[in-house]
């Protein structure tokens, strides 16, 4: 090291230090009647288990170093996840969910048992049943039922664990995938991601540990909400990478400054705020210190990292990928590469899957198939590439949207539909995982015979998210976090581990 | 015994001081302290299986009455004086392990037993926690010498009453307080704490070159009387209020309530009395003939989100909005987290889960119903029609009754009480479109229970793109009686129309009819479709002279364009009061018994000539005897000011908070607050900024960090990051470009392309242009789903619920968004330019002159030496590369001068050094 490397090391881990103060501070408070001693001690001593504490949930947020790797609560099976979320919610009746009762029943009147007591997004009246809009084969060794829509996919069912009797409680966009990501449908919650980075850091400080992808033109309807902090610390945030400009928010120099030009300015900066530090002695600017430095790290590490284009040709063959355009397969395949590099949890969102049937452009027939297509060959691909790089039994791939929709064709304000399409289903729908200690070939819960509710194995959104935080190494009931004098889990009082399909 | 157990505590853990500190008490059979030794035992220990929430055995400890009450067992708990018969006792200590508590958990240390065995002799008193206990006047302390003789030291220090309580403590803690800070320090710090932005290089000139005394009063009165002022404030009550310029969830579309923002910055630039602004803002819709600017105050709470989204349930989001109303009000103003009582009894502080209910039903009763409209609105006029307005109402009060009179007015102006659309039911060839009621041909459906009372005339907003259609309205059946009949005229886009009724008694379900013989056969369009309907009385007056123009005046205001539409609160007419059910387990669903509007009973009781409704609760929020209003802004502006809460937790200042530093001076500034400075906020922030406390330096010796690492005892002044919005009013004040322009619709300065990427709207970011770039930051466009990214990565909120507190963190994004965000780049060119003009020609000298102009004092040699290393480095590289000069420069011609491309770089370093976006 040099004389100045060793002068930042030392003041990094006098910022450190001092952070830990800090975070002990609090502790100090709120348990200064059983004793100061022990807390503190505890508190810089995490991870080393001699005083024999069995308060398993403490995390320590360091303000100087929030982002710094940490180990899970237990040994998980997963040391990342990769959640695709095709927002606007796909139909599981023309992928996954095989009724061939339904085909028989196709245009006849809805029973008035399904409508009773329901409220729907658009449908109103009495609806028309209908029949799926996609051929089903049952594939691979596990013989899954799968439609024609997904020919890639067919081909690596045996990895994949279906969940097929979710269940929801909310048939809205936003408040749903706010439910799927926070555990709650209102605003103000963390998201999962949040909560996995505030638990385990990042593996790789020159990246974000949170990094959100999204294609099909928008964000999902929910907005930045759902990959939100919520009351955790903002820097446990998603980080959204995007196709259009810096692949991260000013992570590029503006023109007329070069890299080298950024070198000698944050230099500068530092330099003074080192003159800065010996005039005031306050750790925080230590800390801005080495936060400097580690922006300056990222904006060197980030564009290399979000670039695909030096992948070889076979993988870009492979995923179907063109770099430089906003797509799923480039975001699919940005994925893998960031996985690899160690961020934790990498959130996609692809837009476009509110299937209504009000026009082409959200029709079963077209706009869906076309959605399948641009999905299927590089959902495939990453799962093979995951695997080829031995690095599918440490990510957990999950693939679904926020609800299903109905086995009735949508009547909009009680009208016929141009197009075939469905409305929006809370009562069930599919989600698949894979990887990350996940089964293989399996599928858990069933729907009655026209797919409308579940008649075994339901789940939900909580049990989602415990059985993701379980295979990262954290117990949904014990994973805490201390905010308007509550200990708040990002389940609630709700939640199961599913461990039916846990290998 | 008691001794032998503290020695086995030592060595068990290493809790040396703790222990001694127990010891000493129980040897000095100090009285055990409630608050401070019971309570947060059984808090941590036992509240979560025998409180609010859970009463295992039918035992709680939340209250005394319940703790002394029967339990499921019939063996009393804690007999008061007798700890060896009461069972609670007997379970902490047994053996058995089925019997023993906590419950599966470790026992409790014979420490915490003795104590629970001491007070319970001592008779089991409970007490009243400091936050909910009224504010009773404070002695100061005397610094004057006391028991260490004459502290001259102290005296000399003190400027104001908040230093002897500081000092107090400091003696306490063996710590020294420190000298005043530089006077240009001072003077930034007070400035930014004040006003928000930076002072002027005058400003600061002047208060160093006056010498007398009040110099610094004569800066701080200066601060406080400029417009600047109000707009500082508001920016920490947005926060509080989650305003927001969209409505939130999917849609997020545009909400125009900035007229509220503006009324809070009149509101702290007149120094307005917070009871009088908490007032208005829960209740200025119940005042006595409100103003307009008192019905903009109650926008305070439709900040609430609103979903629009296609098909949700209007009464679960408006529920939603009631919920997020009792939530803020709490949080806002009486700093107690009050949302967990939704669900069950406080789990640990004296509210029970039925006074939730009771304190809902304030707020259940009003017109707002989660619509689109945002409804109620306040159509503010424009000028013209003010006047038509003015007179309109001075007829009224002269030719009608003073029911009548109000009742025109109000509809004028707001078009409540208005039944919505939606409400309809019953669709034959009709149906809600979006929330809109939509007829076909030959349609009908049903608006239920539908108060007439005698009422003669309906008007409704509609919207038809045919002529001719008509509609009929049948009472009780689709076959009953015609009461009115309209043949609705084409519109243009949503119009509004009156049409009398046959006078109907009492409460009816209405059938509508509609037909139009110009409706093709077999379409399915929606030929008419409606917003809401209002019944009414005849605009009275009929026959006295000035009718026909009043009620000329009248029908064209109804229709008028307004100025600007405002959602306010607006309590519903007696005929459509909305009944308040506890919802049990905090389910909207699942309903319980009806309540009563009431505050808790464990706070002062509602003053005796209190309503029953928000006025009542403003009165009761606003009395002297409540004891939390006075210490929960207090504690906020102390917070502001100093970098940290008195308590720490603004959010809470109950028995889950971080107990209170200093509690005596939290409370004297209280008392002076409400009894001395009339809830003056302008006199107390002046009262702690005045303070030697305040004035120190925040300068830090490597003794004092170690003995008190965060400041908790104010040794020194507060050294704190400033505020997202602060950041970037600073940038733009030390650049020259920050517009001064106060008020109006919030605007769109530069923000990256492709931030807002909202589905179903077409809403889209669109640069505002002139001084409207440069405005200050709480003139930003704050959309709820993607609030402006600069402001967000330094901890501003996305506005969605109430924040009593914003965390300050330290992240490299912020660094990459001062470093490379554009419109930080633009506001370094700027000032790059004022350091070539102020500075001279020599680069170290401009620089200098640079450093001023953001820090206000010289710079020291060895930062000017990096900086103009920094400065000589880049020379040489622009000179290399003329095109990243030009870029640089960026005038938009060949400008390509190494020097200014350098300077710019230097300037882009500057608005990044820590001091310059810290508090110093």
């Amino acid at each position: 090291m040099t004389k100045k490397e060793l002068n930042n090391h030392r003041l990094f881990s006098e910022a450190n230090h001092e952070a830990l103060h800090f975070v002990t501070r609090r502790h100090f408070l709120k348990d200064s009647v059983t004793g100061l001693g022990a807390m503190a001690l505890g508190s810089l001593l995490a991870g080393c288990d001699w005083l024999g504490s069995k308060d398993k949930s403490a995390i320590v947020f360091d303000s100087a170093n929030p982002l710094a790797g940490k180990p899970p609560l237990f040994p998980g099976r997963a040391k990342s996840v990769i959640y695709l979320h095709m927002a606007g919610a796909p139909s599981q009746l023309e992928l996954f969910d095989y009724k061939p009762d339904l085909i028989k029943l196709d245009g006849q009147d809805c029973p008035q048992s399904l409508l009773e007591g329901k409220r729907f997004a658009f449908i109103r009246g009495v609806p028309k049943m209908l029949g799926p809009y996609a051929h089903f084969a049952q594939r691979g060794q596990s013989g899954a039922w799968i439609s024609e829509h997904l020919p890639h996919l067919t081909t690596v069912v045996d990895e994949l664990s279906f969940l097929k009797a979710v269940k929801t409680d909310q048939f809205n966009h936003a408040p749903a995938q706010l439910l799927m990501h926070t555990g709650s449908a209102r605003l103000g919650r963390p998201s999962i991601g949040a909560w996995a980075s505030y638990g385990l850091g990042t593996e790789n400080s020159n990246l974000p540990a949170f990094v959100v992808l999204t294609s099909g033109g928008r964000n999902p309807d929910a907005g930045k909400s759902v990959w939100g902090s919520g009351f955790l610390p903002s820097v446990y945030q998603g980080v959204q990478c995007r196709s259009e400009g810096d692949p991260v928010l000013f992570i590029n120099n503006p023109e007329g400054i070069s890299n080298d030009m950024r070198k000698a300015s944050i230099d500068a900066i530092n330099e003074v705020n080192q003159r800065s530090y010996k005039e005031f002695k306050d750790p925080e600017i230590l800390s801005r210190i080495s936060q400097y430095e580690m922006a300056y790290k990222m904006q060197m590490s980030v564009p290399e990292a979000m670039d695909i284009s030096d992948e070889p040709a076979y993988i870009h063959e492979m995923y179907g990928t063109h770099p430089g355009k906003e797509s799923f397969a480039n975001n699919a395949l940005l994925a893998r590469k960031l996985v690899e590099k160690g961020v934790r949890y990498v959130q996609l969102f692809d837009w476009g899957w509110d299937s209504h049937g009000t026009s082409a452009g959200d029709s079963l027939e077209i706009s869906f198939v076309n959605k399948c297509r641009s999905v299927d060959r590089a959902t495939t691909a990453l799962l093979l590439d995951l695997k080829q790089r031995g690095l599918l039994d440490e990510t957990l791939v999950v693939w679904g949207g926020e609800f299903g929709r109905t086995p009735m064709q949508e009547n909009r304000e009680g009208k016929v539909q141009a197009y075939k399409g469905r409305d929006h289903h809370a009562e069930a729908f599919t989600i698949w995982m894979a990887g990350g200690g996940i089964k293989k070939g399996t599928s858990y819960g069933e729907t009655d015979p026209v797919g409308y509710s579940a008649i075994s194995g339901q789940v939900s959104p909580y049990d989602i998210q415990s059985t993701i935080l379980n295979q990262l190494g954290f117990n949904h009931e014990t994973f805490t976090y201390e905010f308007q004098g509550r200990n708040f889990k990002l389940t609630d009082v709700y939640g199961r581990v599913i461990n039916e399909i846990i290998a | 015994m008691k001794i032998k157990i503290s020695k086995k505590l030592l060595l068990l853990s290493s809790t040396l001081l703790t222990a001694l500190i127990v010891t000493t008490s129980l040897i000095g059979h100090k009285k055990v302290d409630y608050n401070t030794e019971v309570k947060p035992l059984f808090n941590k220990k036992c509240i979560s299986c025998h409180g609010g929430v859970k009463k295992e055995s039918g035992f709680s400890l939340l209250f005394r009455s319940e703790a002394l009450g029967k339990t499921e067992s019939g063996k009393p708990a804690i007999i008061p004086g007798d700890p060896d018969k009461s069972e609670m006792i007997r379970r902490i200590t047994t053996n058995d392990p089925e019997d023993r508590m906590p419950y599966k958990h470790d026992p409790l240390s014979d420490k915490e037993i003795d104590m629970l065995k001491q007070w319970i002799k001592e008779g089991a008193q409970w007490g009243d926690h400091w936050a909910y206990v009224k504010i009773k006047p404070v002695a100061v302390p005397d610094i004057s010498g006391g028991f260490f003789g004459s502290d001259a030291s102290g005296r000399k220090w003190v400027k104001n009453e908040v230093d002897n309580f500081i000092y107090a403590k400091l003696k306490e803690e063996k710590l020294t307080p420190s000298a005043q800070a530089e006077k240009a320090t001072l003077a930034r710090r007070v400035s930014l704490d004040i006003t928000g932005l930076p002072p002027t290089a005058e400003m600061v000139k002047k208060f160093e070159n006056d010498n007398q005394p009040e110099a610094y009063e004569r800066l701080v009165e200066n601060l406080l009387a400029s417009p600047q002022y109000g707009e500082r404030w508001t920016a920490m009550w947005l926060d509080l209020a989650r305003y927001a310029d969209s409505k939130g969830y999917e849609k997020d579309g545009y909400r125009s309530i900035w007229r509220y923002r503006d009324w809070l910055i009149n509101a702290f630039n007149s120094d307005m009395p917070y009871d009088r602004f908490l007032t208005e803002q829960l209740a200025g819709d119940l005042m006595p003939n409100p103003t307009n600017e008192q019905l903009i105050a109650t926008a305070f709470s439709r900040n609430s989100m609103n979903n629009d989204e296609g098909g949700t349930d209007n009464e679960e989001f408006r529920t939603s909005e009631v919920i997020d109303r009792v939530n803020t009000t709490w949080e806002t103003m009486l700093g107690t987290t009050f949302a967990c009582v939704q669900c069950h009894s406080h789990p640990y502080d004296p509210f029970k889960h039925e006074e939730y209910y009771k304190f809902m039903a304030f707020f259940n009763n009003t017109r707002d119903e989660d619509v689109p409209g945002d409804y109620p609105v306040l159509r503010e006029f424009k000028e013209e029609d003010q006047k038509k307005f003015d007179f309109l109402k001075k007829w009224l009060l002269e030719n009608a009754s003073n029911e009548q009179a109000h009742e025109m007015m109000t509809f004028a102006k707001t078009w409540q009480p208005a039944i919505y659309s939606y409400h309809a039911d019953n669709f034959i060839n009709s149906q809600l479109s979006e929330v809109y009621l939509a007829f076909r041909k030959d349609a009908s459906c049903r608006l239920p229970e539908v108060p007439l009372n005698s009422r003669s005339q309906l008007t409704f907003r509609y919207t038809s793109g045919i002529a001719d259609g008509k509609w009929e309205i049948h009472i009780d059946s689709i076959n009953g009686r015609t009461i009115g009949t309209s043949i609705l005229p084409l519109t243009k886009g949503w119009s509004i129309h009156t049409i009398s009724i046959t006078p109907t008694e009492g409460v009816h379900d209405l059938y509508f009819t509609y037909t139009n013989p110009h409706a093709k056969k077999g379409t399915q369009d929606n030929l008419a479709v409606f917003d809401w309907f209002s019944f009414s009385s005849a605009f009275p007056g009929k026959g006295t002279s000035g009718y026909d123009s009043a009620y000329a005046y009248y029908t064209h205001l109804i229709v008028a364009d307004a100025k600007q539409q405002t959602p306010i609160m607006m309590e519903n007419p007696k005929e459509m009061f909305r009944p308040t059910h506890l919802f049990i387990r905090g389910s909207w669903l699942n309903k319980g018994p009806e309540e009563q509007p009431d505050v808790p009973h464990s706070l002062n009781p509602m003053p005796a000539n209190a309503p029953k409704n928000r006025l009542g609760l403003a009165m009761w929020l606003t009395s002297k005897d409540n004891p939390l209003t006075a210490r929960t802004m207090v504690n906020r502006i102390w917070e502001q000011l100093m970098g940290k809460g008195i308590v720490e937790t603004l959010e809470d200042l109950g028995t889950q908070g971080i107990p209170p530093t200093h509690q005596q001076l939290l409370d004297w500034l209280s008392w002076k607050f409400i009894y001395e400075d009339k809830w003056s906020i302008k006199k107390l922030v002046k009262r702690i900024v005045m303070s030697a406390t305040y004035r120190q330096t925040s300068v830090v010796s490597d003794e004092m960090l170690k003995k008190d690492p965060f400041n908790k005892f104010y040794a020194r002044g507060p050294r704190v990051r400033l505020t997202a919005e602060q950041i970037r009013d600073q940038a733009l004040a030390v650049s020259g470009l920050l517009s001064h322009k106060m008020f109006g619709k919030s605007v769109m300065p530069y923000q990256p392309r492709g931030i807002w990427r909202s589905p179903y709207d077409g809403n889209v970011w669109e640069k505002s242009t002139g001084e409207d770039q440069y405005r200050r930051a709480i003139y930003t466009y704050w959309k709820r789903t993607s609030p402006y990214p600069t402001m967000l990565s330094f901890d501003a909120t996305a506005r969605e619920v109430c924040l009593a507190r914003r965390i300050a963190t330290n992240t490299p994004l912020q660094a990459l968004a001062t470093l490379n965000d554009n419109a930080f780049l633009e506001m370094a060119r700027h000032l790059a330019t004022r350091m070539e003009k102020e500075g001279g020609n020599d680069a170290a000298m401009q620089i200098s002159k640079g450093y001023e102009m953001t820090m206000f004092h010289p710079v020291s040699r060895e930062k000017l030496e990096a900086l103009l290393k920094l400065y000589n480095k880049a020379v040489i590289a622009f000179e290399k590369d003329k095109d990243k000069a030009c870029e640089m420069i960026n005038r938009g011609n060949d400008n390509t001068d190494p020097g200014k491309a350098a300077l710019i770089l230097v300037a882009n370093a500057m608005l990044n050094l820590d001091e310059f976006i810290t508090k110093n």
